[in-house]
Parts: C-alpha cells; sequence; structure tokens
C-alpha cells in the first residue's frame, strides 16, 4: 500500500506544518487548539495505518534512504521495526491525548500546542531515524519544546527546573556526540576494507552500515563508546545517580509536558540502548552487563524508596517513572532475548500508565489546587471518576494483572532469575515497595475523612477533555493486559536483530 | 617606478597612527576618524599590490572598501549623535553600557 | 464431557454483571437495588453450570483432569519459544472448590440484599466489585497453568482490597485495606519467585498438565526445586493468613460482613490450601516444603486459636477463628503429604484438608453471616454491649448455634469428620516423625480453644440478660433475603459432613500420586472410626471447651476475671489483645524501618546528589561572576586587548619562525 509513498517522512512531516500552521494561527486560543488537534491526530492516524500494514519478520520496513550530505556520509535515512513500532504508536497517541488533555491552557495557546508538535516532530525522529546524524539532530530538537514548555508554562519554580533539565540532558548529548563521533572516525576505515563506502569517503553515519562492522572495533575503543553513548542514553532515561532533573521538570512542568515527559522522552534513553549500544558495540554491552544491571536495581529500589518519601503527588509519580525505568534497564541488562523484549514492553506499558498517572496528578491540581498529600484527603466521595481512575492507574502502575503493566515486569523478572538466579530477590523487592507507596499515597488522598484544610466545597469532577484521554489510555491499558501478543508479538521479531545472543531459556 | 616597501611602510606608519588614535583618544569622533585612518591604510595596500602585481583586483576591493567605510561613518556618527542626544556627551570613558 | 468444555463461561457470567453494574446502568441502579437483581442472576447462572460441571467431573471422568486452554501469548524470539495458556483444567479438586465457591457467592450475594440495603449509593460499587471478585475467584479455581492461576491470585487481592476499604471514609477501613493488601503482596511475591523457579526449570512451560506429568524433567535439581515449592508455598501463606503473614485478617474485618464471610472466610482465603493442594504432585517431592507447611499450619491453628480467646469483637474473634482453621488444613495437607513421601502409603491427609476446606466454608460462612445479623440488628460489633439476643433473634441464635457446634466438632455435625480426620492423619505420622507428636497436640489443643471461644462467643452475644438495654430494644431479626440463606447454610453446616460417608475419600484424592486401593463403605468407615480412641479424645476435649465456656459465661460459676486479675494473667491477657505485637512489629517494620530508609533516600536525593549538582552549578556561576569583571564596558579597553592579542601573534610568529 505504500510501496511509493514516503510515509515516514509524511509521519514527521505532518506534525511539523501542524506545529508552524498552529504557530500561525495567531490570537485564536480555539483555532489553535483544533488546528493541533487535527495535526496530531494525521501522525495517529498514519502510525494506526502503517501497523495495519506493518509485517511480522523483524526487519526494518517502509525505509526510505536519501542522500543528504554525501561526502560526510550523511543521509536521510528512516526505517521502523518491531521495537520502534511501538514507540511510534505510544508517541502519536500519548501527543494526540495530551492536546486534548490541555484543551483548558489559556495561556499562548498557539505556542504551547505548536512546541507540542514540534516535540513530536522530534520524538517520532528519533524512534524512526537510522542515520547517527539524523538521529542526534532529532533527539536535540526534543529538548527545546521542552524546555519551553515547562519554562513558560511551568510552576513557581520553572526557571530552575527548565534550566536544569536543559543543561542535563545536553551535557548528555554532548558525551553521546562524542561517542557518535568516534564511532563515525574508528569505524570509517572498516566500512572502507569491506567496499561498503567509496575509498574517498571520510566515513558514514549510517546507523546499519556502522552496525556491521562496529563490533570488529577492538574492546577498549568499544568500551569507550559504548561509555559515552551510555551516559548520554542514562541520563535521559534517567537512572540513578543522574535522575534529579527528573523530578524538578516534572514537578514544575504543565500537565501535558510531564505525560509527554515520562511518557516519551525517557523511553528515548532506553531506545537508544537498545537501538544503538547493544547491536553496534555487543562485546561491550557483556563487559557493561554488570554495570548496567548494578545502576537498573538501584534506580528500582531507590526511586521506589525516594516515592515513598514525597508528600508531593507528582513528584511522587516521577520517582516512580525512575524506578519503571529501572525494571526496563534491568531487562537490557539481563541481556537475553526476552529481557530485551520484556524492557520494550515495558516501555511501552510504562507510556501508557504514566500518563494516566501525571494527567491524574493535573487534575488534582486542578480541582484541589494543590498536590500535597497531607493538604488532601477523603476526596473519593468529592470526586468518584477522578479518584476511580487514579485507583486504575496506580495499580495498573502496581504491576496488577490485567492490565499491561503486569507481563512486562513478570517477563523482566522471570529473565532476571534466568541470567542471576535468587539475585531477583533484590530488584522484586520492589513490588513491595511499590504497592506500599501507592496504596498509601491513595489512602491519604482520596480516602479516609474529607480534608478540613482545602476548600471541598466547590470541587469539580473531571471535564469531558479529561476523561476521554484517560478512558482512551485506561481502555488501551486493560485491553494490552488482557491481549498482551497485540504488542509483544511486533516487538519479539525484532530483537534478535538487535541482539542476536540468548540467555539460558 | 617606486619600490613597494615604500607604500608598506606608509600604510604601516598610518595603520600606527589609526590603532593609537583609536586607544587613546576619548573623542569618539576622533576614535571614528582614526578607524578610518587604519581603513585607509589598507587600501593604500591593495592599491599598491594591485599595481605591483598588475592586477585590478586590489584597486576594485579599494573601491569597495572606500563605499563601505563611507557606509560605516554614516552609521558610526548616526550612533554619536544618538549617544550625544540621550547622554551629553561623546567621551567614551563615560560610555560604558556593554559593562556586565 | 459435555458440560466441562462450557465451563469457561463459568466466570464469564459474573464477569459481565461486574461491566454491567460497573459502567453501564448508571442512573438504572440508583432504583434498583445498585444492580443486585444483575449480580445475583449473574451468579445463580454460574452456580448453576458450576453445579452441573462439578457433578459431571466427579460421577463420570476416571480423575484424569479435563483440559482446555488457549494460546495467551507466544513469545517466540530467535532460537527459544515458549507459550503462557489461558484455560481450564477440571478435575475432582476443582470441582469440589467450584461448589463452595459458587455456592457461598450465591447465598452471599442474595444476603446483600438485606445486609446492603441502608447503603444508598455506594451499592452499585458494591455490587459491581463483588461480581468481579467472584469472577476471578472462579478463575482461580479453573485456572489450568501457575501463571493464570497467580494472575487471578492478584485480582481476588485487588477485590479484597477494594471491598475491606468499601466504607473509604473511615480511616481504619482505608488503613486495613492497605494492610491486606501489602501483607498479602508479600506472599505474592515469594509466590512469584516460586513461578520464575517452575518457570525456568520446566523450560517456560507453566501448564498443570505438562508439569505434573513431568516433575522429573526439572532442571536444576531438587534443592532448587524444594526452593521453589516452598516460594509457592509462601505464596499462601500470605493469601491464607498464615504465621507470620496472618496479620491482615483480623484488621480486614473492616470491609462490609459479607466481605468478610465471602471473601476472608469461606472463598479467598481458601486460595492458599487450594493452591497447596494443586502443587500436590509437585510437592511430594520435596518433602521438606510439606514439612513446613505441616508445621506452619499447625503452629498457626493453635497461635491464632488463643488470640480468638478474649477478644471481643465479633467479627474479629470469627477472623481469628478462620486463621485457626486454615492452619488446620494446611496442617492436613502437609502432614498427608509428608507422611506419603516417607513411607509411599495412600493417607487421607489430602482428603481431610479439603473435607475441612468445604466443611469450613459452609459453617464459616454461616458464623459470619449470622454475626452480620446480629450486626444488623444492634449496630455494634461489641460483644460487650451484646447478651440475651436469642429471644429477639430466635433463627439467627439458632443457625448460630449450629454453626458453632459444627466448628466445635461435635459429631454429627459436620466440622466434627473433617476435623477428627485431620488429627487421626497427624497422628499417623508420629510414626514417622516426632514432629508429628507435637503438631497433634497443637491440633487437639486448638480443637478444646475452638470449642470454647466459639461458645463464648454465643453465650456473650445470645445468653443472658442484655447488657445494653438501648441496642437491645432495638432489635429486630432480619428479614427473608438474610435468613432463608442462613438457614441453608445451617442446613450445609450440619450435613456436609456426611458426604464423607458418601464417597467423598474416594473422589477427592490428588490423582497422579496417589489413590485409594479400595473405598470403604460407609458403615466401615463409621465403625473404623467410632471404634477408633483418637475419636473420642477430640470430642472429649471439644465437650470440655464447650463446657468451660459454659461455665464461665452462662453459669457464671467462674468469673471470667480470674483468669485476668493476676500479674500473669493480665500479662497474658494483653499480649493476647496485642495480638503478640505483631500489629505493632508490622507498624514498626513500616514506619520506623522502611519508611526510614525512604527517609534517607530523600535526604541523600536532596541534599547529596542535588546538592552536588547545584555546587557544581553554584561554582560555575561564581567563576564566571569573577571572569566576567574582565568586561568593564569600554569599548578601547576591549581594542586594547584586541590589538594586544594580535600584536602578540605576530610576535610568536617571527618568534617561532613562521614568517
Amino acid at each position: 500500500m505504500f510501496e511509493n509513498v514516503p510515509i515516514l517522512s509524511l509521519l514527521i512531516l505532518f506534525p511539523l506544518v501542524g506545529a508552524l500552521v498552529t504557530f500561525m494561527s495567531g490570537k485564536s486560543p480555539k483555532a489553535a487548539k483544533y488546528l493541533a488537534l487535527a495535526f496530531a491526530a494525521i501522525p495517529l492516524a498514519i502510525s494506526i495505518l502503517i501497523l495495519t500494514e506493518f509485517s511480522l519478520d523483524g526487519g526494518f520496513q517502509f525505509v526510505e534512504k536519501y542522500q543528504w550530505i554525501s561526502f560526510l556520509g550523511i543521509s536521510f535515512h528512516l526505517g521502523i521495526d518491531g521495537i520502534s513500532i511501538t514507540m511510534v504508536f505510544l508517541s502519536t497517541l500519548l501527543v494526540f491525548l495530551a492536546i486534548l488533555f490541555s484543551w483548558d491552557v489559556e495561556e499562548r495557546v498557539n505556542q504551547y500546542m505548536g512546541l507540542m508538535l514540534v516535540l513530536e516532530v522530534g520524538i517520532l525522529g528519533v524512534f524512526t531515524s537510522l542515520d547517527y546524524f539524523v538521529f542526534y539532530i532529532f533527539w536535540e530538537v526534543v529538548l527545546i519544546p521542552m524546555y519551553f514548555l515547562i519554562a513558560i508554562w511551568g510552576g513557581v519554580n520553572r526557571a530552575y527546573a527548565s534550566i536544569k533539565f536543559f543543561i542535563y540532558t545536553h551535557v548528555a548529548s554532548l558525551a553521546m556526540l562524542l561517542g557518535i563521533f568516534a564511532l563515525y572516525f574508528t569505524t570509517a576505515p572498516l566500512l572502507q576494507a569491506e567496499n561498503l563506502i567509496p575509498a574517498d569517503a571520510i566515513g558514514s553515519f549510517d546507523m546499519l552500515l556502522i552496525a556491521s562492522v562496529a563490533p570488529g572495533l577492538g574492546e577498549l575503543l568499544q568500551i569507550a563508546i559504548f561509555a559515552a553513548l551510555f551516559f548520554g542514553f542514562i541520563v535521559k532515561m534517567p537512572m540513578v545517580p543522574f535522575h534529579t532533573w527528573l523530578p524538578d521538570a516534572h514537578v514544575q512542568a504543565p500537565t501535558a509536558g510531564s505525560v509527554l515527559l515520562a511518557g516519551l522522552l525517557l523511553k528515548m534513553g532506553s531506545y537508544g540502548i537498545i537501538r544503538i549500544c547493544l547491536p553496534t558495540l555487543p562485546d561491550a554491552a557483556v563487559d557493561f552487563q554488570i554495570i548496567m544491571a548494578v545502576i537498573g536495581v538501584v534506580s528500582i529500589l531507590y526511586g521506589a524508596l525516594a516515592c515513598l518519601a514525597q508528600t508531593d503527588i507528582k513528584k511522587m509519580v516521577a520517582y516512580s517513572s525512575i524506578s519503571h525505568m529501572g525494571l526496563v534497564m534491568l531487562g537490557i541488562a539481563t541481556l537475553s532475548q526476552l529481557g530485551i523484549a520484556a524492557a520494550v514492553f515495558q516501555m511501552f506499558a510504562h507510556g501508557l500508565i504514566t500518563a494516566v498517572l501525571f494527567m491524574v496528578c493535573g487534575m488534582f491540581q486542578h480541582k484541589a489546587g494543590t498536590r500535597e498529600i497531607p493538604l488532601l484527603g477523603g476526596l473519593a466521595p468529592k470526586l468518584p471518576i477522578l479518584s476511580t481512575v487514579m485507583m486504575m492507574g496506580f495499580m495498573a502502575s502496581l504491576g496488577l494483572p490485567g492490565m499491561v503493566g503486569f507481563l512486562a515486569e513478570f517477563m523482566i523478572f522471570t529473565s532476571t532469575y534466568d541470567v542471576w538466579g535468587v539475585w531477583v530477590l533484590v530488584p522484586i523487592a520492589t513490588v513491595a515497595l511499590t504497592a506500599a507507596y501507592y496504596l498509601w499515597a491513595m489512602q491519604r488522598t482520596i480516602f479516609g475523612e474529607t480534608t478540613t484544610k482545602i476548600d471541598t466545597t466547590h470541587l469539580h469532577d473531571a471535564y469531558w477533555f479529561e476523561i476521554i484521554p484517560l478512558a482512551v489510555l485506561l481502555g488501551l491499558i486493560v485491553l494490552f493486559g488482557v491481549w498482551p501478543a497485540a504488542v509483544v508479538d511486533l516487538i519479539t521479531p525484532s530483537v534478535p536483530l538487535v541482539w542476536p545472543l540468548n540467555g539460558v531459556i | 617606478m617606486i619600490p613597494i616597501e615604500y607604500f608598506l611602510a606608509l600604510s604601516g606608519i598610518l595603520f600606527v597612527i589609526g590603532v593609537i588614535g583609536v586607544l587613546s583618544k576619548r573623542n569618539a569622533i576622533v576614535v571614528l576618524m582614526s578607524i578610518e585612518i587604519m581603513l585607509n591604510a589598507a587600501n593604500i595596500n591593495f592599491v599598491a599590490f594591485s599595481a605591483y602585481y598588475g592586477n585590478l583586483n586590489g584597486a576594485v576591493f579599494a573601491l569597495v572598501s572606500i563605499a563601505i567605510a563611507a557606509a560605516e561613518v554614516a552609521i558610526g556618527l548616526a550612533i554619536i549623535m544618538n549617544l550625544y542626544k540621550t547622554r551629553d556627551t561623546i567621551s567614551l570613558d563615560e560610555i560604558n553600557l556593554l559593562r556586565w | 464431557m459435555a458440560f466441562a468444555e462450557y465451563a469457561w463461561l463459568i466466570p464469564i457470567f459474573p464477569l459481565i454483571a461486574f461491566v454491567v453494574i460497573g459502567f453501564l446502568g448508571n442512573r438504572l441502579f440508583k432504583k434498583w437495588e445498585g444492580g443486585a437483581p444483575v449480580a445475583i442472576g449473574m451468579t445463580a447462572i454460574s452456580l448453576i453450570l458450576s453445579l452441573v460441571v462439578a457433578f459431571e467431573a466427579l460421577t463420570t471422568g476416571d480423575g484424569t483432569p479435563f483440559v482446555q486452554s488457549i494460546e495467551w501469548l507466544v513469545v517466540q524470539s530467535g532460537d527459544f519459544a515458549f507459550t503462557f495458556n489461558m484455560g481450564i483444567y477440571i478435575d475432582n479438586l476443582t470441582a469440589l472448590m467450584l461448589i463452595v465457591v459458587s455456592f457461598v457467592a450465591t447465598l452471599v450475594v442474595i444476603y446483600s440484599l438485606g445486609y446492603m440495603h441502608e447503603e444508598g449509593e455506594k451499592k452499585r460499587r458494591y455490587y459491581a466489585i463483588i461480581s468481579l471478585f467472584i469472577s476471578v475467584m472462579l478463575g482461580l479455581v479453573l485456572a489450568s497453568n501457575f501463571l493464570q492461576m497467580f494472575i487471578f491470585w492478584e485480582l481476588v487481592g485487588l477485590c479484597s482490597y477494594l471491598l475491606i476499604g468499601f466504607w473509604n471514609t473511615r480511616p481504619s477501613a482505608a488503613s486495613a485495606a492497605k494492610k491486606a493488601f501489602l501483607v498479602t503482596r508479600i506472599g505474592d511475591i515469594m509466590f512469584m519467585i516460586g513461578l520464575f523457579v517452575l518457570f525456568v526449570g520446566f523450560q517456560g512451560n507453566l501448564d498443570f498438565e505438562y508439569i505434573f506429568a513431568n516433575v522429573d524433567a526439572f532442571i536444576g535439581g531438587n534443592d532448587l526445586l524444594t526452593f521453589g515449592t516452598l516460594m509457592i508455598f509462601g505464596g499462601a501463606v500470605g493469601k491464607s493468613a498464615q504465621f507470620p503473614l496472618h496479620d491482615w485478617l483480623p484488621d480486614a474485618m473492616e470491609g462490609p460482613t459479607t466481605v468478610s464471610a465471602l471473601i476472608h472466610a469461606a472463598t479467598m482465603v481458601k486460595a492458599g490450601v487450594y493452591l497447596v493442594a494443586r502443587s500436590y504432585p509437585v510437592m511430594v517431592d520435596t518433602p521438606t516444603t510439606l514439612l513446613v507447611v505441616a508445621c506452619i499450619g499447625g503452629f498457626t491453628a493453635l497461635f491464632a486459636a488463643t488470640m480468638a480467646l478474649n477478644n471481643t469483637n465479633i467479627k474479629r474473634v470469627l477472623a481469628y477463628s478462620t486463621i485457626s482453621q486454615l492452619g488446620y488444613m494446611f496442617l492436613a495437607l502437609g502432614a498427608g503429604g509428608y507422611i506419603y513421601t516417607q513411607t509411599l502409603e495412600p493417607n487421607v491427609g489430602y482428603t481431610a484438608g479439603m473435607f475441612h476446606l468445604m466443611n469450613h466454608a459452609f459453617f464459616k460462612a454461616l458464623l459470619f453471616l449470622s454475626a452480620g445479623a446480629v450486626i444488623h440488628a444492634v449496630h455494634t460489633e461489641d460483644m460487650r454491649l451484646m447478651g440475651g439476643l436469642s429471644k429477639k433473634l430466635k433463627i439467627t441464635s439458632l443457625v448460630m448455634l449450629i454453626g458453632c457446634i459444627s466448628i466445635a466438632g461435635i459429631p454429627p455435625f459436620s466440622g466434627f469428620w473433617s476435623k477428627d480426620l485431620i488429627l487421626e492423619a497427624v497422628f499417623e505420622g508420629i510414626s514417622v516423625s516426632p514432629v508429628f507428636a507435637v503438631l497433634y497436640a497443637f491440633g487437639l489443643a486448638t480443637a478444646f480453644l475452638t470449642a470454647f471461644y466459639m461458645f463464648r462467643l454465643w453465650f456473650m452475644t445470645f445468653s443472658g440478660e442484655p447488657r445494653d438495654q438501648h441496642t437491645y430494644e432495638h432489635a429486630h431479626e432480619s428479614p427473608a433475603v438474610m435468613w432463608v440463606p442462613l438457614a441453608l447454610l445451617a442446613a450445609l453446616a450440619f450435613g456436609s459432613g456426611f458426604a464423607f460417608l458418601f464417597g467423598f475419600e474416594a473422589s477427592i484424592v490428588p490423582h497422579g500420586v496417589f489413590e485409594f486401593d479400595h473405598v470403604a463403605s460407609a458403615g466401615d468407615l463409621l465403625v473404623a472410626m467410632f471404634t477408633n480412641v483418637l475419636t473420642y479424645a477430640s470430642i472429649i476435649v471439644a465437650l470440655a471447651g464447650i463446657g468451660l465456656a459454659y461455665l464461665m459465661y452462662k453459669k457464671k460459676s467462674i468469673d471470667p476475671a480470674r483468669f485476668t486479675s493476676g500479674t500473669v494473667g493480665k500479662t497474658i491477657s494483653n499480649v493476647l489483645l496485642a495480638r503478640y505485637g505483631f500489629t505493632k512489629a508490622y507498624d514498626w517494620i513500616g514506619l520506623k524501618v522502611v519508611y526510614g530508609v525512604a527517609k534517607v533516600a530523600d535526604f541523600i536525593d536532596r541534599r547529596i546528589i542535588d546538592g552536588i549538582i547545584n555546587a557544581i552549578s553554584a561554582g560555575l556561576i561564581r567563576a564566571g561572576g569573577f571572569l566576567r569583571r574582565a568586561q568593564t564596558g569600554l569599548v578601547q579597553a576591549y581594542a586594547v586587548v584586541v590589538v594586544a592579542g594580535g600584536s602578540l601573534i605576530v610576535i610568536l610568529l617571527f618568534l617561532v619562525g613562521g614568517i
């Protein structure tokens, strides 16, 4: 169906056009909202179309390659496999829902909506590009709109948070850029030797070309490059101890910004590890296995413990993201196909679930005027819809079966046991800790006696534009929980291509 | 024919005069004039080498540079005029808007 | 197996009720008792189907389970492939559980019509969740592999959480719900680890059918398998509230009494017992696990019974009793299995445990629902405010008496048969290991205590003079929707024990492990039972317990205060009321240890990690502040630098010799 249509370019182009149009739509908030929604709906529709045409053979599909700066070996190379398609679908879905959820933004609406679409451009670019240069450009494109979303529409302490976010992740990007250049220059002779690029070319930025020869690099070199790239990615994920930008950014960011930050931006880090580090530098990955596992486990437990101590619901949810991304890291660290497939599934699951959680936090802010747990309490009778949604979201996040998070978690722990035996006892403690902080938070916010610390007489339950995104997300959470094959079948065929070796099972 | 070294020496002297003027004078107009001297020192070089190599490129460049210098002076004077209007002085010591 | 093919429909009907009540018909059910008719109807359909399926399974098959499953998730990637199935696994054990669960569930939902009548708009939530519970509980019973079982296992836990916290504006209810979820989650973690062990050991296959037929194919050795089964039993410990994860169950009484009856007495807490019974074919390869099961069960039976002795909350007494009786079941399963592994002779342990499970479901549901009727009538759970209620609540007092006699173990009531069978099975073990002598003593002591505290409860509630005139005057007998289910349950509490005489022993055995060579006739069984000294021992201790309760609380010839007046008595009494300090210990672990560590983590985050980062940024800012003093703003100063720099370059070029 799409043989002659550059479908991935269109996928990226539409939000870009949409962003421009929305920016220029002027002062009418209504026009900006509808335009943004429409232009977010198009990529969503395209990604669903792609899903219907997607074949389950694991390789890259819908590949597009245009020479761009040929003497440097840069080409505009796009393509998706089972790992990217889940992320692409998640991205288009979350951006659409986030735009709908921000229907009540009143300040500088056209810019707000435009930035969301620019963000979508960057994210989709990261998840589809197969050229390091293009990848890096899109990677950086993501930073800018998110910076402005926090800096302009953020909370009281937004300047600190946005600058911290920007500098932190930018430093990480630089490390990553160094790694990319190192790859570029060190693989050039190998590529020439294999006649993959002309003898007079400087090198190639093509991911697939580099991946085909980079395993032949010396081990020390591999480790050095891996370290640079890995640092760039774990800051984005973020892993302890490079995580402190995240809670601050979340606490200050507007709700939709948080949804996209946690739902998509964090996934870029783990996606990078899976897409770049593993297939390109497999020997270094084996050397880094223990480090990855330790970082993952520390993030899991530390994030969960930090959650317990928070008094701001949103900050708690932010830390829970660290904990859950730690699970992704652990899954990757098993270096088994089951673990990696589970990690991707967990990324998808976390994207859906965390979106719900941040929307819930945003609603608390809107309805009750505060997110401080000690000020809330007993809101379930006053805000039944919000409370129900919150409970469902929390339950999904703590890995309740029947919802999408369970199986991902289960598979990650299974492969952890498979690789490290009873060491699984350490990370699995998070199952109890996660339940503890979520249930405790619920007990103190929606259950118990109705609070007297805030005015509870004029609480308004969810509006339609809040209910629809939440209903869609919760519906998908349950759907993919009951029918996980829908996602897992997409992911698994592609896993051997990024990691051909296998664990014990 | 006058040896090229003479021209170079002249332009060097003029350039140094200009530099000293720029660095030492307080009056913005004098500084502007010093800059003009430096420009013209460069122009002399252009023309001299043009004649030396029998190639018109240098002369053309000098003309371009004169034209640009004229525009620059216009803008420079306009800035100085505005400065005078707003701050009642054109002494460079008292103008430190670029300060931290 | 004509009907078994449709067994997958059994959990579907209550699920439909959940969806309909929970998500549709918001307005409709405001009038319509919150959707109770839908819940009742769907549960009843499930009941009928369950009975048919169970009848078929018990009467036709030769013990081979009926298995039907679909592929739920195939993980296939490169060289490995495995399949998670979803399916149904029906054997006699499943049939027994189906009957128990769907029967009690139906009665409880009907009873709720009366009990929950005054709850207003909350009723819809109640019926929705209880329908969901019934659905997932039936799903758990029917599960065909360990993963599926675990999935439903967690879901029943969710329903339990939601229903304990049903009156969510009560802080104590919210807290109890959280506690129940968290404590059982500790067990669930162990269950999960057990699953990993089995999953990897059996190379990605968790189907009961495969595992039970290929226990020898386990990779990793017997020690690992023992660890795995122990972990699975850990899950059962959490769910069935066994020592040391028992303390959530008394708190769970914060939920409506119907919930306590259905979830925390008759069905969900039995899931742990069911799990152990289900895993029997694996566990008989790991005797250590079975011994642990027996010891934990026996200890818990006695341990929980002691806490029921002086409690004055009617529901809490029943809760401790539930823990204690569940301990009995584990004791029977563990003892029977362990003895089998040592002697390779079939024995009645397994049968006794499951038999007690069934009987207990009936009489404990009866007791809870009767207690509910009492609470409904007097609006308090404190037994010290009751008394003399038998005049007002004639039916309730009668059915509750039947329940008490049954649980105390007086023939021919149902509790007698199964309890006696359990003690007999344990006694048999003494020849295998001296541990069982202790366990037998525990069991006998528990029998005495059980009889005592149950009759204490009955006497305090129904006999004597009213202690609180106000509550007494307002008490009234429950409506028919409440007492009819009670009567039905009472009939079963009296009669379900007779199943023993009609082939129960032969049908409920662990197929694939062992079978009884010949099935004794009813007469032989009776003769065997009543010619055994042990039978009389258990009857005598039960009568002694009842007698003591009679003397203390009816005839008042022994003053209960005598036991608590001395220092020792007072200490013991306080320890019992404080639940041996377990509540405090849980709180301490939660609030002091875990929350303390969390505080430390938070401190590290704010002060150390962020401190370093902020220090770096502050350092950079300070360096910048220092350097920016070079920016004087004077054009000529800049020009000097430019000229100096240019000159420097020229001079350097001269010196280095470039020019």
